[in-house]
């Protein structure tokens, strides 16, 4: 596996955004740490408190899992924590030794002074915010997803100190609510919701009523129908200053993903060619890139 | 989009109390009232910004003619032209002249109007937005419009609003708008 | 403060500024004619010289000001952010609104007197995110995200020792504020990026046989027949297929009243309540403000909560309404 260099890009499995059984996730983990080419990957639940007492007991073996797998792995915390359970989970995680990521400003007080991942849902948009944090103690910083690379070039620009990572596979995390959709479409209420976004291992498409791809509901969270795959020229992110690809866990074959990401950036396979293959693969949506370019999130990838 | 008679439009009687204009003489006069306006309260049209280069065209459905209107400044120009559309235009408002004159002077919501179809729009939306804003900041008066002042601008101000409102409310069927339900 | 419910109020224009004011707004809230604010449509808001002048019309009739900066500087570009902040000091506002970490640093730096108020774009919901924003910033009041209940904000004001500031009429954001791209997902503009929400200029009306479809962007966010009135297609308020249904998937076209809850916030040790609105005419927001000033000096008098909600039922404008998130049931 290539070493991550000064000018190397990295690849770095986000956190799994959907609700997967526990067996699926330990077996999905388990042949990551064997086989995806990613230096860094993210455990923990992010989007819905009510889920952690499912995944809970199976996080510690998937860790051990990958670490063994040679793996460096980060705790995300929750993006929108309201609980007081919800609220000492992230301070205990925030204690631990592993590297965190932050998904919202609650854990700050409780991880201020050492290294922290921020994570796409705080609002990194300029570089005094960045700054602020970096003084915090920030030591990657993936910004919100839907800042161009352009946009995230000049941010890393101001600031050589801190990696940069861009979110740069998967259905795009675009908002959250204190309401579950899930729970909704079933006329539940979200505190008996019966977990009904197990059923959808990628989230359940939301069409237009012209049926036109539109969104996907993930209880809490909404995110794009479409896929959104940033595959530009390595040369060309190394200059930006972004140092790591971030690739979100589907359904669909994650360590081809990672492959096809790894091919790309050491240069074996060029933007069109990594394209193609990413769209031969089992995707919930069509592949777009719009925000990377600085325009609509749902704009279809161009040739490159 | 067509507007039925329900919501405002004139009643026969009073829409032969208009005159049936020509046009001839209405363009100028508003062009001239309009640019004056400009000279004596330019920040009413700095806030439509690039919007104020856009052709408006207002359509009474109830008169018979229509205006398109350049709220460009002192560079203003305001055309009387026929109903048949054949003018190329950024935006089309439709309506009932009362209903027209009702958000000019502040006293009806247009966004209220506009999600009622009592008022139809089309073209550029964010030019539709950008009038509907800078007119309600304006506060404009018949007067402004028409270029009176002192005495005569009271007067035409007392007349022409006293009798839109008596003549709106009895189109709309609807009470006064002072207890709260325009 | 005697501790009474202070009335916070919208204002798009220097006009409507001046009306609710007079309707008996405590404190009117409004931003700069750019992408500063949240609340950035064509033909809204101020120039630095409308909103000195404003401040100067509030604090005669002893109402105060809120400047609301509250969208994420560019980057690369932030100067226009400190710009704004530093005119609004200035102009002598009693309040800088903020959400970006960039603007709350440079008005603690530089404007260490001027108040600062924590936006709901900031979406801290949290005693450890909001004593975060105030032991690093001096933040002395939250504007209260729109999910939270009123059990919630109790304990909430239990543990904090700022102000909250609570939504009580308006439009309803159903998505958690400052964290929402469903706008530049579909039409490349969005409330965190350009202060705008589903812009004006990327929005059509198609008529076709079935009737209209309000688009954005190309995407249809609802339908109507034909003579059905149309609504702007704000994109989560739209109608949308979801598994083998469709309609509402994320709101209902509702727009929040939480008259009913008033007494209820108070009890909650809330300091302030807010309409929304910047973009609502000054006739809608003079009898808005008028029925809330009504209802809260009932409050104030100790009137039951059953007559104060009767006292702005009339504001329903025909649409349906919702106490939103502050009775538990909405979620």
């Amino acid at each position: 596996m290539a070493q991550t260099g000064l000018t190397r890009i990295g690849l770095t499995l986000g956190p799994l955004f959907f609700h997967w059984p526990a067996d699926r996730l330990r077996n999905f983990y388990n042949r990551i740490a064997d086989e995806a080419p990613v230096e860094r990957v993210h455990v923990g639940e992010v989007v819905c408190g009510k889920r952690m007492p499912f995944s809970d007991p199976a996080w510690p073996e998937i860790i051990e899992r990958l670490e063994r797998g040679g793996k460096e792995v980060v705790l995300s915390t929750l993006a929108a924590p309201a609980t007081v359970r919800e609220r000492r989970a992230i301070g205990e995680l925030c204690a631990d030794g592993c590297l965190v990521e932050i998904n919202d400003i609650t854990a700050l007080p409780a991880r201020s002074g050492r290294p922290f991942v921020a994570g796409p849902f705080l609002n990194v948009y300029n570089e005094a915010t960045a700054h602020f944090l970096m003084r915090h103690g920030a030591a990657t910083i993936c910004p919100p997803v839907e800042l161009s690379l352009q946009t995230v070039g000049t941010i890393a620009a101001a600031c050589p100190e801190t990696e940069f990572e861009v979110f740069a596979f998967g259905r795009l995390p675009l908002a959250l609510s204190g309401r579950c959709y899930h729970a909704r479409l079933h006329g539940l209420h979200k505190d008996s919701c019966q977990f009904t976004c197990e059923q959808d291992p990628d989230g359940l498409a939301v069409d237009t009523l012209d049926d036109q791809p539109f969104l996907a509901i993930n209880g809490v969270q909404t995110l794009s129908a479409q896929v959104h795959a940033v595959l530009a020229d390595p040369a060309d992110l190394v200059a930006l200053g972004i140092r790591r690809l971030r690739l979100s866990p589907h359904g669909c074959d994650m360590v081809e993903v990672a492959r096809t990401y790894r091919t790309l950036i050491e240069g074996r396979q060029d933007a069109e060619g990594a394209r193609f293959l990413l769209s031969c693969l089992d995707l919930p949506g069509t592949l777009v890139d719009g925000y990377a370019r600085g325009e609509a999130g749902s704009r279809a990838a161009l040739p490159a | 989009m067509v507007t039925g008679n329900e919501g405002g439009s004139l009643p026969v009687f009073a829409q032969r109390l208009l005159p049936p204009f020509a046009g001839l003489p209405l363009g100028p006069l508003l062009t001239q009232s309009l640019r004056s306006l400009a000279r004596r309260r330019p920040g009413l049209f700095e806030r439509l910004g690039e919007h104020g280069t856009a052709r408006y065209l207002i359509d009474p459905t109830d008169l018979p003619f229509a205006f398109c209107v350049v709220p460009d400044g002192t560079a203003s120009r305001v055309r009387v032209t026929g109903k048949g559309g054949a003018e190329p235009c950024d935006v089309v408002i439709r309506g009932p002249i009362l209903m027209l004159l009702g958000i000019l002077d502040g006293t009806l919501d247009g966004d209220a109007l506009f999600f009622h179809r009592t008022i139809s729009v089309s073209g550029r939306t964010e030019a539709v937005v950008a009038l509907r804003n800078a007119i309600e900041d304006a506060e404009l008066r018949p007067s402004d419009l028409l270029g009176l002042r002192g005495t005569l601008a009271r007067f035409a101000d007392a007349g022409i609003l006293g009798g839109l409102s008596a003549v709106r409310h009895l189109a709309a069927g609807a009470p006064a708008r002072e207890d709260g339900r325009a | 403060m005697s501790g009474s419910l202070e009335l916070v109020c919208p204002a798009g224009t220097p006009a409507t500024l001046r009306a609710a004011v007079q309707a008996g707004a405590d404190a009117v809230y409004c931003g700069f004619r750019d992408e500063t604010n949240a609340r950035n449509f064509p033909g809204l808001n101020f120039s630095p010289r409308e909103m000195a002048e404003g401040i100067r019309f509030a604090h005669g009739q002893g109402a105060r000001v809120l400047v609301a900066i509250n969208t994420f500087a560019r980057a690369g570009d932030t100067d226009p952010w400190r710009r704004a902040a530093d005119t609004a000091a200035e102009c002598g506002a009693d309040a800088v609104i903020a959400a970006d970490i960039a603007v709350l640093d440079h008005m603690a730096c530089q404007h260490p007197r001027t108040r600062l108020h924590l936006s709901v774009q900031a979406a801290a919901a949290t005693p450890e995110a909001i004593g975060f924003y105030a032991k690093a910033f001096g933040v002395r009041r939250v504007v209260l995200p729109r999910v939270l209940s009123v059990q919630e904000i109790a304990a909430l004001n239990r543990a904090i020792d700022v102000e909250t500031e609570a939504f009580v009429f308006g439009g309803l954001c159903v998505m958690i504020e400052g964290r929402c791209s469903l706008s530049s997902y579909a039409a490349g503009r969005s409330p965190n990026l350009n202060g705008v929400c589903s812009p004006p200029e990327m929005v059509g009306y198609d008529e076709d046989a079935g009737g209209t479809a309000a688009r954005l962007a190309g995407f249809t966010i609802d339908r109507y027949e034909p003579g059905e009135p149309v609504g702007y297609p704000t994109l989560c308020k739209g109608r949308f297929k979801a598994g083998d249904k469709a309609g509402y998937l994320f709101e209902d076209p509702v727009s929040l009243n939480a008259g009913s809850m008033i007494v209820a916030l108070k009890a909650a040790g809330v300091t302030a309540l807010k309409i929304e609105g910047r973009q609502r005419g000054k006739g809608y927001v003079t009898e808005v403000v008028r029925a809330f000033r009504r209802a809260v000096d009932a409050v104030e008098r100790g009137h039951d909560p059953a007559e104060i909600d009767g006292m702005l039922a009339a504001l329903s404008e025909g649409g349906r309404q919702t106490a939103g998130a502050y009775r538990k049931i909405w979620r």
